[in-house]
């Protein structure tokens, strides 16, 4: 073989292996982003009692981010950014229609760095297999933890992907056991009934009419307590609540998933604004 | 001197009748004295003409004036003036001498005791003066009189004085006999507190006068002395109290001395304190955790300074009962916030205080947390008061009133006001102004007038800051120490959002401010209203001093959970129990009330009330209690402590066989521990008495002139004199000194 179409495919395998990477973890939309209204300056500034906030973190090396959208930067960002902002955008709709939840209309992203995050006792972190800490930042969350803030995730699949969230949970709350949510756990009554829930899928399940990834076949909701019971870490390994919310307008999408999606992500807000 | 001049004694004159024995019409002498003056002034106006220049002004006045006063005193002696005084017939009256042996007077202020000096000055002539005139009766006296012999029978060992109770007694034993006078030798330290107006009285009847004799230093040299120690009589187990210490001292202005409070060995708290000046009457507030329940009697103490007389008035014991009885309060919140979730955390470990709540998740959707049963505040937020009144407090957060009917709201109002409960009003979107409870019912109780327009709540960030009634304030207090206090709470985080909750009412007390937007407003306010008690907390953004500050922090925790205490600490249950003291000094006699009111909080008028009483040595008994008249629902019972020791009395309140309710009541008799107290000679209390009844006070250095003085009475068997005065040299040395005058001057001005 001569040299150059070594190069050419050498230079084609690592373009597939990099796409084949960017599958796995996600980052890459099947159909691309759902379409979405910017934020006008309006709304970014409205003054309300509950911000959805989601979770900036850093991402391990090796992990590849999706489309992401921030104020003004345009397109970029990391897998924290997953379905965002439609997911939290379309969440954040049903909030304010069905709740007496004095809601911004907008969502915003937090950082671990910055003191902001003390601001907004409710956190929302995707794709937690990919996330990192530095000890400053693990400390920083713990102490978020700690003082009544609480975290929900959601977005990762099999027991490779919960094997990487635990190793930053860990970091974060070492000792605190991670137990299976009864199906009478207040937080699945706290608003809606939810005692019978199945598997929320991605968006992917329009194409492959699997409601599964990975190896991740039966959803856990799963959760780490305080001192004195109360939820502080909410865990939705298996599903994809996220897509559920962003494709809730899709034709395509099932309204079953996006209904119950809504319901849990409503479930857990006001489960935190009650413990 | 008095005498020489004026030829009788000055209680003459201080008790006799002025009179003109003359026969000649008094008319006449007015008219004469009226004739004299214009007479002269004829006189000297018709020859002022001849007069020098010098003598043609004023001076010519002076003149006059001299010449009128002569004419006149001489025409007032021409009517024979006089003075009629009831005296004392010789030999055919007693004087009561009444000495006081209590504790007390054993303080040797003058290198002897007290006693020894009044004894002294009894067998130094004062006894045997007397005994010239009128037989004498010697009393030895503390809380009652006993008629003694001789003066040494007399030991300064009785553990209490009541001077009242005494005079009293000596008024009845005495009805038959001729007492003219009462000689009362004492350091005036009465255990009472001061004497009653019924001793007064009889004394008053009997016209006897008390004349009283002062021993003691009247102010001690060394020593420092508790006057006082107020506590709240009851408290919630485990609750912060502030006692408040007042004392006095003598000899020791500008030293450290060391406050402290005990629960038996125990210490509660303790604090050192610069002592003010000498006399001047000083308070401090200590800090101490109530503890577990049960009835505690606390010693307030300071500790003892070099060379202090007297160190057993340094301590004084006050009864606290503590009771760990749930107290519930009903949170209604309107919509879902994070102020909500925060309090509720931070009433979590409280074991007194729980929160029953209803919050409105959705419009049509409530989620109740904190129940006792699944009906419990299932049909939303009670209609009738029954069902409202058996929780101690409630809290309304952001709920517009049209969420309530008018009789809801009208029932919250009656919750303070009637029921006795603790309300609290919180800030938000659709509280205070904005949520339209300016015209409703509620708005009376407030704390505030309400803004007269909407839009008052706002999200922004606000600065906090204790005004002086918050740095005093329980609710507010952070750290023991004041002065760290404030500071702690100038630098805690800001709050999320804020609310202008309106101008506070007159009894307002506004405890904390906010600043925000250039703006300084009020943030916390409180009043009494009724038999309860509201607050209003401008903000709903304490949660952010609980998410700002580092995890483990108490701020938050601690406010709200003494917040809350102070919001149902009070509120009382269907029977209250009182006695109008807890600690009964030597005198076991008090009266056990009792306000009973049915599940309704209204008066029980047809109740059935007892009081069962336990004592020291196992003593047990059981009182029925009946009913006060005119004030419906209040039951009461006397009660006598015959020992000393701690009593504990629970009162029981039934109707048709059921239970209405029950309460505890602590009280403590303590035998000789008052005498210690007030040790100073009571020169006020003993001029007072002396006043009151027509005697004199006197000092021991001045008693050579009492036998004179006490004749004058007109108690006993009395004849009354009359006394001219016509002839005193007092008189004589006046006409000689207006005509003295009048020639001076004359001379002087050259007119002679």
């Amino acid at each position: 073989m001569k040299p150059v179409p070594r190069i050419a495919v050498l230079i084609a395998l690592v373009t597939v292996g990099i796409g084949l990477l960017a599958l796995r973890s996600r980052g890459f939309q099947w159909y691309g982003q759902g379409p979405f209204t910017p934020v006008t300056p309006e709304q970014a500034n409205v003054k309300a009692e509950f911000h959805w906030s989601r979770l900036q973190y850093n991402a391990a090396q090796g992990s590849f981010g999706g489309f992401g959208y921030r104020y003004g930067y345009g397109f970029g960002g990391g897998s924290w950014a997953q379905d965002y902002p439609k997911a939290d955008r379309q969440l954040l709709m049903a909030i304010r229609r069905l709740t007496r939840i004095d809601a911004a209309p907008t969502e915003q992203v937090v950082e671990l760095d910055d003191d902001k995050i003390y601001n907004y006792p409710f956190i929302y972190a995707v794709q937690v297999e990919n996330w990192t800490f530095t000890p400053a930042q693990a400390a920083r969350l713990r102490q978020y933890l700690l003082r009544g803030g609480f975290l929900m995730v959601d977005d990762f699949h099999g027991t490779e992907d919960w094997e990487n969230f635990l190793r930053g949970m860990r970091m974060v709350l070492p000792n605190r056991p991670i137990e299976d949510l009864s199906d009478n756990d207040e937080i699945f009554h706290v608003l809606y009934d939810l005692g019978h829930r199945f598997q929320v899928p991605g968006e992917q399940y329009v194409v492959t009419g699997r409601t599964y990834e990975k190896d991740g076949y039966v959803p856990k909701w799963r959760a780490i307590r305080d001192d004195n019971g109360r939820i502080v870490v909410a865990i939705c390994h298996n599903m994809h609540l996220g897509d559920a919310w962003e494709w809730a307008d899709s034709p395509e999408y099932p309204e079953r998933f996006s209904s119950l999606a809504f319901r849990l992500g409503i479930n857990y807000v006001i489960y935190d604004m009650t413990h | 001197m008095f005498e020489w001049l004026f030829k009788y004694p000055a209680a003459v004159f201080a008790k006799g009748q002025f009179v003109l024995l003359g026969s000649w019409p008094r008319w006449i002498l007015a008219l004469l004295i009226v004739l004299a003056g214009v007479g002269l002034g004829l006189l000297i106006w018709s020859r002022l003409s001849q007069a020098t220049l010098r003598m043609r002004s004023w001076r010519a006045g002076i003149v006059w004036l001299l010449q009128f006063c002569l004419a006149a005193l001489l025409l007032l002696l021409l009517w024979q003036p006089a003075i009629t005084v009831a005296e004392l017939k010789p030999q055919q009256n007693v004087i009561a001498i009444l000495l006081d042996d209590s504790h007390s007077m054993s303080i040797a202020d003058s290198g002897s005791t007290r006693e020894a000096d009044a004894v002294k000055a009894l067998e130094n002539g004062v006894l045997a003066s007397l005994q010239k005139n009128f037989q004498t009766r010697i009393y030895s006296f503390d809380t009652r009189i006993s008629r003694v012999s001789n003066l040494a029978q007399i030991q300064p060992t009785a553990p209490a004085t009541r001077i009242g109770d005494s005079l009293q007694q000596l008024v009845s034993e005495t009805s038959d006999l001729p007492v003219g006078a009462v000689l009362l030798m004492s350091d005036g330290s009465d255990n009472t507190g001061g004497i009653d107006r019924a001793a007064i009285a009889a004394l008053r009847s009997r016209r006897i006068p008390v004349h009283t004799v002062g021993f003691g230093a009247e102010h001690m040299s060394h020593d420092v002395e508790i006057d006082d120690a107020t506590v709240a009589p009851r408290a919630l187990a485990n609750s912060r109290m502030a006692a408040t210490v007042t004392f006095q001292q003598d000899g020791f202005a500008g030293q450290k001395a060391t406050i402290s409070v005990r629960d038996g060995n125990k210490l509660l708290a303790s604090r050192d304190v610069a002592l003010a000046g000498n006399g001047k009457s000083q308070s401090e507030t200590l800090l101490l955790n109530a503890g577990d329940a049960g009835a505690k009697s606390l010693t307030f103490s300071i500790a003892p300074l070099p060379g202090e007389t007297n160190t057993a008035n340094n301590a004084i014991t006050r009864m606290v009962n503590v009771t760990s009885d749930k107290r519930r309060i009903l949170y209604v919140e309107g919509e879902p916030r994070w102020e909500y979730k925060f309090i509720r955390r931070a009433e979590t470990d409280d074991p007194i205080v729980e929160i029953a709540s209803m919050l409105r998740t959705t419009e049509n959707k409530i989620y109740r947390q904190g129940i006792e049963n699944p009906q419990e505040l299932a049909d939303g937020f009670p209609t009738d008061a029954k069902d409202l009144f058996q929780y101690q407090g409630l809290i309304i957060g952001s709920v517009e009133a049209g969420y309530f009917t008018p009789a809801q709201q009208d029932l919250i109002r009656q919750f303070v006001d009637r029921r006795g409960g603790g309300l609290l009003m919180l800030a938000g979107r659709f509280a205070l102004a904005d949520g339209g409870w300016s015209g409703s019912p509620v708005a009376q109780a407030l704390p505030v007038v309400l803004p007269d327009h909407n839009k008052t709540f706002h999200r922004l960030p606000a600065t906090v800051e204790l005004t002086a009634a918050g740095k005093d304030s329980l609710i507010c207090r952070l750290t023991d120490d004041p002065s760290e206090n404030a500071e702690r709470w100038k630098k805690l985080p800001y709050l999320m959002d804020y609310q202008e909750a309106g101008t506070p009412k007159p009894g307002a007390v506004v405890l904390a401010d906010l600043k925000a937007d250039g703006r300084e407003l009020p943030l916390l306010i409180t009043q009494n209203y009724g038999l309860g008690r509201v607050a209003v907390m401008a903000t709903s953004g304490t949660w952010r001093w609980q998410m700002s500050l580092p995890a483990g922090d108490p701020t938050h925790k601690m406010f709200w959970q003494q917040f809350l205490r102070w919001l149902v600490a009070d509120t009382p249950g269907h029977v209250v129990a009182s006695v109008p003291s807890q600690m009964l000094f030597d005198d076991g006699r008090t009266k056990l009330t009792a306000q009973v009111r049915d599940v309704d909080y209204l008066p029980a008028t047809d109740a059935s009330v007892q009081a069962h009483i336990i004592g020291p040595g196992g003593m047990a008994a059981t009182v029925d209690m009946t009913p006060v008249p005119d004030s419906p629902g209040a039951f009461q019972a006397d009660w006598n402590a015959e020992k000393p020791g701690s009593y504990m009395a629970e009162v029981v309140a039934q109707r048709g066989g059921q239970d209405i309710g029950r309460d505890d009541v602590t009280f403590e008799r303590m035998d000789g521990v008052a005498e210690n107290f007030h040790t100073q000679q009571n020169r006020p209390l003993l001029e007072q008495l002396a006043a009151e009844t027509g005697g004199s006070y006197w000092s021991p250095q001045n008693l050579s002139k009492l036998a004179s003085q006490i004749p004058y009475s007109e108690a006993g068997i009395t004849v009354r004199n009359t006394k001219p005065l016509w002839n005193m040299p007092a008189v004589f040395f006046v006409i000689l000194l207006l005509l003295f005058c009048e020639w001076i001057l004359r001379r002087k001005w050259g007119v002679v």
